[in-house]
């Protein structure tokens, strides 16, 4: 008898129908995986569990009852607890009171009591916090530790955990499964929605793929491979992509013991033309401070940049581009376009000086429309209008749209931060294709990505960077897993 | 009594309508709604409490006429700013705008004006004793009850609060309810305190208190702390006036400029350097 067990749910959005008529069961004691796209309607079916969301067909039972499940407190009640992709821990308070907020059990608080039963719930687990201190403190993993405590605070049986390990580094997600497991033997039931693959196979026990809202399997991990997997999610066969050697060119970014602050310590490597570099790391380790140094928004301290062979240590974020850099930003609204904007205005923005976007000081609309044009083709962004806000777009065909305006002019040197964000595993592909393709024709690229994964599958080579201090790989390690996770935490490969 | 007895005694009536508007702003900008109203809120509770006192008599009618005109003023407040998701510093503009122009035209009403001369007054006593136990209660919740806690987390993540099932509106509302409270309070003190209402009478008391929350990060206990210097800065005027310093007697400009003198000296000091909660302004 399933502990959780979902009976033909559909949900419906207007005319857009987000799930239809899907079974999802769940055991005790079992870490059970929910894959998919983007768009599969995998949250769609959590949020129906956690009674985000009222399906408009289907039945729910928890505990071989028949629920109906008007909100989230209900869910609560019920013992499903949720811990959303983004975190819920408010960083300006102790975690204490993190951990107790909205689940108080009385007007007052009585720090003292909160702490001693807290400390109960995080010993087992191995847990150890500084209470006390503001969770602003804590790092991604910790915060990640708080959330799953604050479930257990709450008494859930259930717990639902949405792209858990997105913003962890490997070591951390490892533990986060150890954790999970632990959970799992001592009775509960686990629900993991990811897209890692690996952590798919090596973690959970159970899987079941969505794809376009409909059920595709539900089947137990053992025997299943990552092929056929990403099959069943994609729904056409995957390959990996095959890493042909690049064929080197010149040094187009040098970069000499660039120090900012604690940023960034001494931080030299180079890029040469026709690669693809990855640069790991666990998210606030100095990877923003290097891309907004080489971009010339901030000033660092000590150290040279040198563009195509030009000092730009000095130069203004406008000669640099002209010089050919060209950015994916982190932050798609705050840093790489104006969401009120039309596409064909967004096309040009940063560039609207030079042709084609511009010629002899006058903007040339009818050039700026063809190659806006050309940019939302080149990923196959999906899009009305060119004269649509590109804020109305989804996230996803966003993100195509602003990889397509960085790599439209090929041969420059492209920096990308977390260009996959967001992106389902078609999208992945389409953008580091993208960017290989960029390198092969001359150009080179430096990704950061948090997913260590991604960049073992998709760059020439990776560099490491951790405390501001950014570390090669020795050559017998490059492609080396653990050796290039544990530099990510600052040990010794 | 000695001079110093009356230096204390001045710092702390003068001190008392500045902590009322500081806890009233310091509700309002730890639920996340920026308050630069405090000011209009203070006039019309003042005006509300010297025209119904005044009309029947009955300070007590007065105090309670000035709790329920600030409330109402800090509710709207809480309509345009929530509701409405008006920029909460136009808003409080005016508000404020709509403070002064009605307390104007009250006061000059001619039924009124016979009145408002014969002022009845809470006895000092009686208020003191509300204002202490309302402070330490307030205090109490903010620091150790759940209310507090509630209140911190929706001034600094609305979305993350309303994640863990709290209702952020809901609590704004609760919040600027007790804005207007202390405001109400705090123009009845002004009025227990003065002669008669006169046009602009709250001198900017509103806008010195938001001065200190500001200066103190937004902290309960030194925002205390705070209003007694900026009363103790008031109060130097009532001391020094006329009083030769260094073989001259300075104007009594000089002393009556000191407060926002300071003001401006401290928030210049200071600004930047105190952390806003993080949500302040946020729809």
């Amino acid at each position: 008898m399933s502990h959780i067990d979902l009976r033909h749910i559909t949900k419906r959005f207007g005319s857009f129908t987000a799930i239809e008529n899907v079974d999802f069961r769940a055991e005790k004691g079992r870490i059970h995986a929910l894959v998919g796209e983007n768009g599969a309607g995998k949250t769609t079916l959590m949020r129906v569990l956690f009674g985000a969301l009222q399906p408009d067909e289907g039945e729910v039972h928890i505990g071989s009852e028949a629920v109906r499940l008007q909100s989230s407190s209900d869910a609560i009640a019920r013992g499903i607890g949720m811990v959303n992709q983004h975190d819920s821990v408010i960083p300006a308070l102790p975690a204490w009171r993190n951990l107790i907020l909205g689940a108080e059990d009385g007007p007052w608080l009585n720090q003292a009591a909160v702490i001693e039963r807290a400390e109960a719930l995080a010993k087992p687990l191995g847990f150890e916090f500084d209470w006390t201190a503001p969770a602003a403190t804590m790092s991604p993993g910790a915060t990640q530790k708080l959330e799953i405590l604050k479930l257990l605070w709450r008494n859930a049986e259930t717990m639902i955990l949405d792209e858990p390990t997105a913003m962890l580094s490997p070591a951390d997600a490892e533990g986060l499964y150890g954790t999970l497991r632990q959970l799992a033997e001592g009775g509960k039931t686990i629900i993991v929605v990811t897209h890692r693959l690996p952590e798919v196979l090596e973690g959970c026990d159970e899987v079941t793929v969505l794809r376009g809202g409909k059920l595709i399997e539900s089947r137990p991990v053992a025997g299943l491979t990552a092929p056929q997997l990403a099959e069943a999610i994609v729904g056409r066969s995957v390959e990996a992509p095959e890493l042909t050697p690049p064929n080197l060119g010149e040094e187009n970014l040098v970069v000499e013991n660039l120090t900012l602050g604690h940023s960034l310590r001494d931080v030299s490597f180079s890029l040469r033309a026709g690669e693809l570099v990855g640069l790991a790391g666990v998210d606030g380790n100095g990877q923003r401070e290097l891309l907004r140094s080489i971009m010339g928004v901030l000033r660092p301290d000590r150290g040279t940049i040198r563009l195509q062979g030009l000092n730009v240590t000095k130069a203004s974020t406008r000669a640099r581009l002209g010089a050919g850099l060209r950015l994916i930003a982190e932050d798609r609204y705050q840093e790489a376009m104006i969401a009120s904007w039309p596409l064909v205005e967004n096309a040009a923005l940063g560039q609207h000086l030079r042709p084609p976007f511009a010629r002899n000081g006058r903007r040339d609309l009818a050039a700026t429309r063809v190659a806006a044009q050309a940019m939302a083709e080149r990923f196959r962004t999906k899009f009305v209008s060119l004269d649509q806000p590109i804020g109305g777009l989804s996230g996803g065909n966003q993100q195509r749209f602003i990889a397509g305006r960085a790599l439209a002019d090929g041969g420059g040197v492209v920096l990308a931060f977390q260009p996959a964000r967001g992106l389902d595993l078609a999208g992945i592909d389409d953008v580091y294709g993208a960017l290989r393709a960029h390198t092969r024709a001359g150009g080179c690229a430096l990704v950061v990505s948090f997913d260590l994964d991604e960049l073992l599958a998709h760059c020439d080579r990776i560099i490491t960077i951790s405390h501001g201090e950014l570390r090669v790989p020795a050559p017998e390690q490059a492609r080396d897993r653990e050796a290039i996770g544990r530099m990510m935490l600052g040990e010794e490969a | 009594m000695s001079e110093f007895a009356t230096f204390f005694t001045n710092t702390l009536s003068l001190a008392v309508p500045l902590v009322l508007a500081g806890f009233g702003g310091l509700l309002s900008e730890r639920s996340g709604v920026m308050n630069i109203a405090l000011e209009g809120k203070l006039l019309v509770g003042a005006c509300a409490a010297a025209v119904v006192g005044a009309l029947t008599g009955n300070p007590y009618l007065g105090m309670v006429a000035a709790l329920v005109a600030s409330t109402v003023l800090s509710l709207a407040h809480a309509e345009l700013t929530q509701r409405y998701r008006m920029d909460h510093i136009v808003a409080g503009m005016a508000l404020n705008l709509i403070a002064i122009g009605a307390t104007n035209y009250v006061s000059k009403l001619e039924q009124f004006s016979q009145t408002l001369s014969g002022v009845v007054r809470v006895p000092q006593a009686v208020l003191a004793s509300i204002i202490v136990v309302l402070i330490a209660v307030v205090m109490a919740v903010i620091l150790r009850g759940r209310g507090g806690l509630h209140l911190w987390a929706v001034g600094e993540d609305p979305v993350k609060a309303r994640l863990v099932g709290l209702n952020p509106v809901a609590i704004r509302y609760l919040a600027l309810l007790g804005t207007g409270l202390f405001c109400g309070l705090g123009g009845t003190w002004i009025m227990a305190n003065a002669s008669g209402f006169t046009d602009g009478m709250t001198a900017g008391r509103g806008f010195i208190a938001l001065a200190a929350l500001v200066l103190v990060g937004w902290r309960p206990l030194p925002l205390l702390a705070a209003c007694l210097v900026f009363g103790a800065v008031q109060s130097l005027q009532l001391v020094f006036q006329g009083v030769p310093i260094m073989g001259t007697v300075w104007p009594s400009e000089v002393w009556a400029a000191m407060p926002y003198a300071v003001t401006l000296l401290a928030l210049a000091g200071f600004a930047g350097s105190t952390k806003p909660p993080a949500g302040l302004g946020v729809q």
